[in-house]
Order: structure tokens, then C-alpha cells, then sequence
């Protein structure tokens, strides 16, 4: 089964992070770097990827003749995905317990971050909908 | 470059795909297939994936020990990613034009869905301060 696990933040939040110090960061980089080779080590790693900055986001729509009409306005509660994993496991409990791994990544000061990761089951295919 | 499309919605929002017939349900979907396909013959298809409904979303934290907390409970006002797509491209306008195709695919009866889609670059840079 695979499971997508998601690390989202408020604008606000990604500020608070360009604030860490070099240390700080360069710690969490290797959490993060030693986390996704424990995945892959134990064979349950599909993917992962970041996300650039929200200051860079646009949301888009499709015009009346189909062209891109862009905004970069967005509620200062917007939740931006700041990156994700997708894991190949057996259970949710397996899923929960590596998002709980990825919460205790170091943040300020070298405390675990206890940053709430999303988990979620991903589609196989459009036969999952029912279509 | 790489970018990322963006499908999201409330819990509420979700439910309202229930309502579809079978018929505006796959003429939608052929629509986005037809943008996967043209997207692979143009080179610039990555990946793309679909999740499953903002039900079976729980939040997950680590107590000291490691022992995963689970929460099935979000604001109302949450949005839920519901599907991705991950393009390489030339120019974040080119992202854009692939993020208003997808806007503009059918919903009930035919008329473009116009949801919105967020449009964001991958990070291919180690995270520092701006």
C-alpha cells in the first residue's frame, strides 16, 4: 500500500525557517537526508521531493478562451506543502510510524521539530475512484 | 524546471464529486488523461498521482519515544491535496498554460470545473535562509 506522507506550513512558518540558524539547518539536512536512506534501506521508499518557497506560488486558472489567468494572493492561513514522501508499506500503523519519525526531525536548538505530518493513502489508478 | 500542479479542495468540496453522473465523471477524466498523454508525447510529463479521499487523512506527530500520535480531526477550512502532477518545463509560463488546462477540464454538465491549481517550483537547492 502506498501512503503519501506530506510536510505542510503557513507562509509564516517557512519565515520562522529562513531564521534557523546555519547549524540548525545543516542538522535538520541531515536528518532529513539520513531519514529518506533509512526508506530506502528497508525497501519502502518510492519517492520524495521539496517544494520551492510560497513566494513563488501561483495559483492558476483557465481563462474563457482556456488561457492561464495567474494569482499569488493567498490567505495568510494557507497551508503550503513544503514537501513529501511516498513510502510502499504493508500497514497504516507502518506509515504512522515512519510520519512519526519524520516529525522528530531536529529543529531550533537541535529539538525535535513535532511538526504534524499529513498521511495519506495514494491512488493506484483511476480505477480507485470508481471510474 | 521543475514544477509541481497543485489539485486541492475541502472536505466538503470532495463530497460534491460524489453528486457527478458516471458520464461527467469520465468525460472529465478523459480530459485529463488526453493532458497526461499530450504532456508525455511532449516530453514534459514527470509523474503525476492521485490521492485518496480527505477521510482517510490522519495527522501524524512523534512523541519523545517515537511513538506515532494520530489525528483524524481538521478545520473545516482545511484543503486537502487531492492529485498532483509533476512537469518539466522550459518556463513557469509554460507550467502555467498545462495548471489552466487542467482548470479548465469538465465538471457537471460539461462546464469547466475552473478549479484553481497551485503552481509551484520543486526546491533543487539545499533549504537556506533568503
Amino acid at each position: 500500500m502506498k501512503y503519501i506522507l506530506m510536510m505542510s506550513g503557513k507562509k509564516s512558518d517557512f519565515e520562522g525557517y529562513a531564521t534557523w540558524s546555519k547549524q540548525d539547518l545543516q542538522a535538520n539536512v541531515a536528518f532529513m537526508r539520513a531519514f529518506s536512506k533509512e526508506l530506502k534501506d528497508s525497501g519502502v521508499f518510492v519517492s520524495t521531493e521539496g517544494l520551492g518557497w510560497p513566494s513563488e506560488a501561483r495559483l492558476v486558472r483557465a481563462g474563457a478562451n482556456g488561457e492561464p489567468v495567474t494569482d499569488g494572493v493567498f490567505p495568510e492561513s494557507k497551508e503550503f506543502l513544503a514537501g513529501y514522501w511516498i513510502i510502499d508499506v504493508d500497514s497504516p500503523e507502518q506509515a504512522y510510524k515512519i510520519a512519526a519519525r519524520a516529525s522528530q526531525a531536529p529543529g531550533p536548538g537541535g529539538k525535535p521539530a513535532n511538526m504534524p505530518i499529513e498521511v495519506r493513502p495514494v491512488l493506484s489508478g483511476h480505477a480507485d475512484l470508481g471510474i | 524546471m521543475k514544477y509541481i500542479l497543485l489539485m486541492s479542495g475541502t472536505k466538503a468540496g470532495v463530497e460534491t464529486y460524489h453528486a457527478w453522473s458516471k458520464q461527467d465523471m469520465e468525460a472529465h477524466m478523459a480530459v485529463l488523461q488526453r493532458i497526461n498523454k499530450e504532456l508525455t508525447a511532449s516530453g514534459e510529463f514527470v509523474t503525476t498521482q492521485g490521492l485518496t479521499e480527505p477521510r482517510e487523512a490522519k495527522v501524524v506527530r512523534g512523541e519523545k519515544n517515537g511513538v506515532p500520535v494520530t489525528d483524524g480531526i481538521f478545520p473545516e477550512s482545511k484543503e486537502f491535496l487531492l492529485g498532483y502532477w509533476v512537469v518539466d518545463v522550459a518556463t513557469p509560463e509554460r507550467a502555467y498554460v498545462i495548471a489552466g488546462q487542467i482548470s479548465a477540464a469538465p465538471g457537471p454538465g460539461g462546464v469547466p470545473t475552473n478549479m484553481p491549481i497551485e503552481v509551484r517550483q520543486f526546491a533543487t537547492y539545499e533549504p537556506k535562509p533568503k
